[in-house]
Parts: C-alpha cells; sequence; structure tokens
C-alpha cells in the first residue's frame, strides 16, 4: 500500500483534525465529536442552515463545500461509509439559527437512513429539516426511475445553488425547492481506470486489469455499464457526453454549466483533454457552455478516472452559480 | 404502567434479551453479515445505562426518546437506525401521558412498524423484522384484556418469525443472496419475538 499514513484507523480523525488546524478562520469543530465540521460563523440567525454529509475518502466532497455560499455543516463518516445519526443530529443543532434545516447528501442507504434518524431527533427539539438527495449519475438507473440513481459530483453544483438561496435569505422550503430544481437538472457519468485502495483493509475496492477502464463506474469504484480497454480522451467523452444531453433533453440553443471532475489520480492535464473535447462537441451542437469547472470535487481516494457532469441552465440557475462562495476547498474565480 | 415501571420494564427485559445475542448473530451471519449480535447487546447496554441517568420522574415520551436514541448510538448499523426511529416515531403517539396502557402500546408499535417499513422501503413479506413486528402490533390491538395482550403478541410474533423460514428476502444484504435465503429464519423478526418473551419472563 503507497499511502502516506499514520494509524489505519485513525486516518480520517487526523484528516478533520489537519483541516480545522489549516483552516480556523473558515470552519471548525461543533462539539467534542471529532467527526462534526462547521462554518466558524454557524449558526447564522434566521438563515437556513444546509448539513451535508457522508462517507470519508471523496475529499473535497462533504466537508470541503462547508463554507460561506456554500453548506454550514458536515457530519463525516469512515472512509466510505455513513456517517452515524449522532453526528448528522449534533451538525443539525450546531448550524440551526431558527430558519430551519437543509439535509443535502447523496442517495445512498446508510446516509439516507442515518440522516432520516437525525431529522426525528431534530423535530423532537423543534428545528424543521428537509431532505433533498443527490442523485446524478445517470449510468446507475434509467431515466424512469431516476429517484434511485446514485449521488456523485453533479452535487457540487446543488451545493452551490442551494447554499447562495440560504445566503441570500430564502425559506427552507425555497432552498430545498432550488436543490431539488438544480438535481433535477444535473446529469452526470464517470469512468473508472484503476481502483482505491482503502486504508483499513489495505485492498483494492475492486479489480480492473491494467489497461482497462469502465465505464459509469461509482464514488466507491461501483459496478458500472461498460468494460473494456482504455479508449483516447476523445473516444472517453464521445461515451460519457451524448447519454448526458439525452438524459437532460438538451437541445441547440440551450446552455449548460460543465464540471469536469478528477477522481483523485488523475492529472489535470488529462482533465482538460476531457474538456477540449466537451466543449468541441457540444460548440457544435449549438450548446453554449455559461460555466465551467475542472479539477477535483468528489474524489474517491487514488482512483484513476474521472466523471464528467452537466447542468441545464437557465437564469435562476446561472445566477446562483454566479453569487459569491468561499471555503478551504473551493474559491470561485 | 407509569415512567418507572416502564423504564424498569425495558431493562428487565434487554438485560434477558442479550442472552441471545450469539444465536442472533449466527442467524444474521447466515443472512447477512452478521453484526446483529453487536448492535442487541451493544444497543441493550447503552439503553440500560441511559435510562439509569434519567430521573424517577421521567415520563414515557422522554424514555422512548432516551432508548432510541442511545440504541442507535451505540452501534449505528441499518438495524438500529430503523429501531430508533421506529421508537420516536412511536413515542409521538405518547406526547403528554404520565401512565401507558396496553392501547397506548398497541398504538406505539403499530407507528413504530409503519415508520420501519417506510424508512426500509419494506412491507410484510420481505422477510425483515416487521414479519413479527407487525402480527404482534396487530395482535396487542386486538386484545382489550392488558393480561392476555403480551402472549397475544408474543404468540403472533413466533408464527411470524416460523413464517419467514419459506421467504426470499427482498431487503437488505440478505436480499443479495436470493433463492439461497428460503429455509433461513430472519433475524430481525426473531429479535422481536425474543424481546417480547424476556419482557414477559423478566418482568
Amino acid at each position: 500500500m503507497r499511502k502516506i499514513i499514520n494509524d489505519p484507523d485513525r486516518f480520517v480523525d487526523e484528516m478533520i483534525e489537519g483541516i480545522v488546524l489549516a483552516h480556523p478562520e473558515k470552519v471548525r469543530l461543533a462539539s467534542t465529536d471529532p467527526r462534526v465540521l462547521v462554518r466558524t460563523d454557524a449558526p447564522v440567525k434566521g438563515k437556513v442552515g444546509i448539513v451535508t454529509g457522508g462517507g470519508s475518502g471523496h475529499l473535497p466532497l462533504f466537508k470541503g463545500y462547508v463554507g460561506a455560499g456554500l453548506c454550514s455543516g458536515v457530519a463525516i463518516g469512515n472512509v466510505f461509509s455513513s456517517p452515524s445519526s449522532r453526528q448528522c443530529f449534533e451538525a443539525t443543532k450546531a448550524v440551526d439559527g431558527g430558519a430551519g434545516v437543509l439535509y443535502l447528501f447523496g442517495n445512498y442507504g446508510g446516509d439516507v437512513l442515518n440522516f432520516g434518524l437525525a431529522a426525528d431527533l431534530a423535530e423532537f427539539d423543534d428545528i424543521e429539516t428537509r431532505t433533498v438527495l443527490g442523485r446524478d449519475d445517470v449510468a446507475s438507473q434509467p431515466k424512469e426511475r431516476s429517484a434511485d440513481r446514485r449521488g456523485v459530483a453533479g452535487i457540487f453544483f446543488a451545493f452551490k445553488g442551494a447554499g447562495a438561496a440560504a445566503e441570500r435569505g430564502d425559506s427552507l422550503e425555497e432552498v430545498a425547492t432550488v436543490a431539488e430544481d438544480i438535481i433535477e437538472n444535473t446529469a452526470t457519468m464517470g469512468i473508472g481506470l484503476s481502483p482505491t485502495i482503502l486504508p483499513t483493509t489495505a485492498k483494492p475496492s475492486f479489480e480492473l486489469p491494467d489497461g482497462e477502464m469502465e465505464i459509469g463506474i461509482g464514488i466507491h469504484g461501483e459496478p458500472g455499464i461498460h468494460r473494456g480497454p482504455l479508449e483516447t480522451a476523445d473516444q472517453i467523452v464521445d461515451r460519457l457526453l451524448p447519454p448526458l444531453i439525452a438524459d437532460l433533453s438538451l437541445s441547440s440553443g440551450d446552455s449548460v454549466a460543465v464540471l469536469v471532475n478528477g477522481l483523485g489520480a488523475t492529472p489535470l492535464e488529462e482533465l482538460y483533454l476531457l474538456y477540449r473535447r466537451v466543449h468541441q462537441l457540444l460548440s457544435e451542437q449549438n450548446i453554449s457552455i455559461e460555466k465551467r469547472y475542472i479539477g477535483e470535487y468528489a474524489t474517491s481516494l487514488e482512483m484513476a478516472g474521472a466523471s464528467l457532469s452537466l447542468l441545464k441552465l437557465n437564469d435562476a440557475r446561472k445566477a446562483l452559480l454566479d453569487a459569491p462562495a468561499d471555503s478551504p476547498f473551493f474559491k470561485e474565480a | 404502567m407509569n415512567g418507572q415501571e416502564l423504564s424498569a420494564s425495558i431493562t428487565n427485559a434487554l438485560a434477558d434479551v442479550v442472552k441471545h445475542a450469539d444465536e442472533l448473530r449466527d442467524l444474521d451471519a447466515a443472512l447477512g453479515d452478521g453484526d446483529l449480535g453487536i448492535t442487541v447487546s451493544l444497543g441493550a447496554k447503552a439503553v440500560i445505562e441511559a435510562l439509569a441517568e434519567l430521573p424517577d420522574t421521567a415520563n414515557p415520551v422522554e424514555i422512548a426518546r432516551t432508548c432510541a436514541a442511545a440504541f442507535a448510538d451505540a452501534n449505528p448499523s441499518t438495524m438500529a437506525a430503523l429501531v430508533a426511529g421506529g421508537l420516536l416515531a412511536g413515542s409521538r403517539l405518547w406526547a403528554d401521558k404520565t401512565d401507558v396502557t396496553v392501547a397506548d402500546a398497541a398504538a406505539f408499535v403499530t407507528s413504530a412498524a409503519e415508520n420501519i417499513g417506510k424508512r426500509g422501503r419494506s412491507q410484510v413479506g420481505d422477510k425483515t423484522i416487521l414479519d413479527s413486528l407487525m402480527p404482534a402490533a396487530q395482535a396487542l390491538g386486538e386484545s382489550p384484556d392488558s393480561g392476555v395482550a403480551l402472549d397475544a403478541a408474543i404468540a403472533a410474533a413466533e408464527k411470524g418469525v416460523q413464517d419467514t423460514v419459506s421467504m426470499q428476502s427482498r431487503r437488505g444484504r440478505a436480499s443479495w443472496l436470493q433463492e439461497r435465503s428460503i429455509g433461513l429464519q430472519d433475524p430481525g423478526a426473531t429479535l422481536l419475538w425474543y424481546f417480547l418473551r424476556s419482557w414477559k419472563t423478566s418482568n
């Protein structure tokens, strides 16, 4: 295992400790629990709080989107496993400013259960909550079963939009509607080239022979929809992009935001090769790119590969993406 | 039953049901990942400790809520989250009550079962805890005489457990076994049956 690590069992706690030590002006622990991180200014009175959460191993996903104009707090689980309901609830209490709390996280069983229970606990404390699930991975379920799709990198758009809505003072209902609207208009598909090694087991998360690629892979190495020999950057985009265009029913004259996301071990250079082809193809179809994000937004430790997300834009969604935001991991260019 | 009596009954029942932790682990290992034994033993210990911390004046809703939080926290498994959510759902019906009757218990268990079904997206026949919980709730509801209500619930739960043997698992890890799950007794349903039995024998 080629990892820079102390004790595998302390991996997550030490990583969070590092983040808090590095960015004390932006984030702090909510309580004595080392797994609940909030913005330093939380709770903001009268404003909707946004709590996200999920397993570790996806930085900057989840913890990296706690910041101004983004989420208010995060409950952090072990690598690839859910935070506890207690941690979700602690985060809720720490960010509630009296206007309610939106839960915004990916569509994974353990997370759904534990946030669900946290919502029950919050209700007893008279904290109103709403839940919106990221479910943008088009490879995981067909369009007619989109409610069962996995959440992957595209949830970033929902963090950005919902965060902007909360910042401008929208009600809980309105912030939840914004998040739901963005997720319904987001589609993602990924490609994996190598597995990740889990720190605690020191074993690969899945098997993929050298020189092969898996199209439609999930961020925990969940099976995709096609496995075959590794193709060129252009050929990969030619596989990833058309299903997204179809899923969002994009046509000439539409505009989108594009997210080219690295899964952890793929260099930026290669991501820009992918973006180049995306730009070519969308231009050919007269679909304009209004916003672009290229880098690591949702990783899978050191998995090699990338995902491509599109958000269909309208004026409202564009304005939410344009609003200022700042976290230790995300800065609007 | 007032708060103090309820708290004592729960404590006694949990102290008894953990004797079956190894058996529940083995049942779960055959069908799922084998963590039910740990969920039960750690959860019961945590609940007993949390209840001991409560003042004698705690009312039934506070007791149920304390049980839920302690159980979920002790070992955050799927079963723990489902059971805790069920307890919270049931406790809402006890809002201002200082005493709970058999009818209150029946309403509680029914609401808990509905919550578990909703959150776990499962129903009777899927080979889960609901297969003993739902019949037990129904039996409690149909027993106006508190003397026989618990016996009726235990008998209904036992039949529910026996029914799971011939079922194919449709939820959770057990569902991956598909037809190989047929012939195995559901551990979650068994847990509920044993808990009711422990409630009777230890109180």
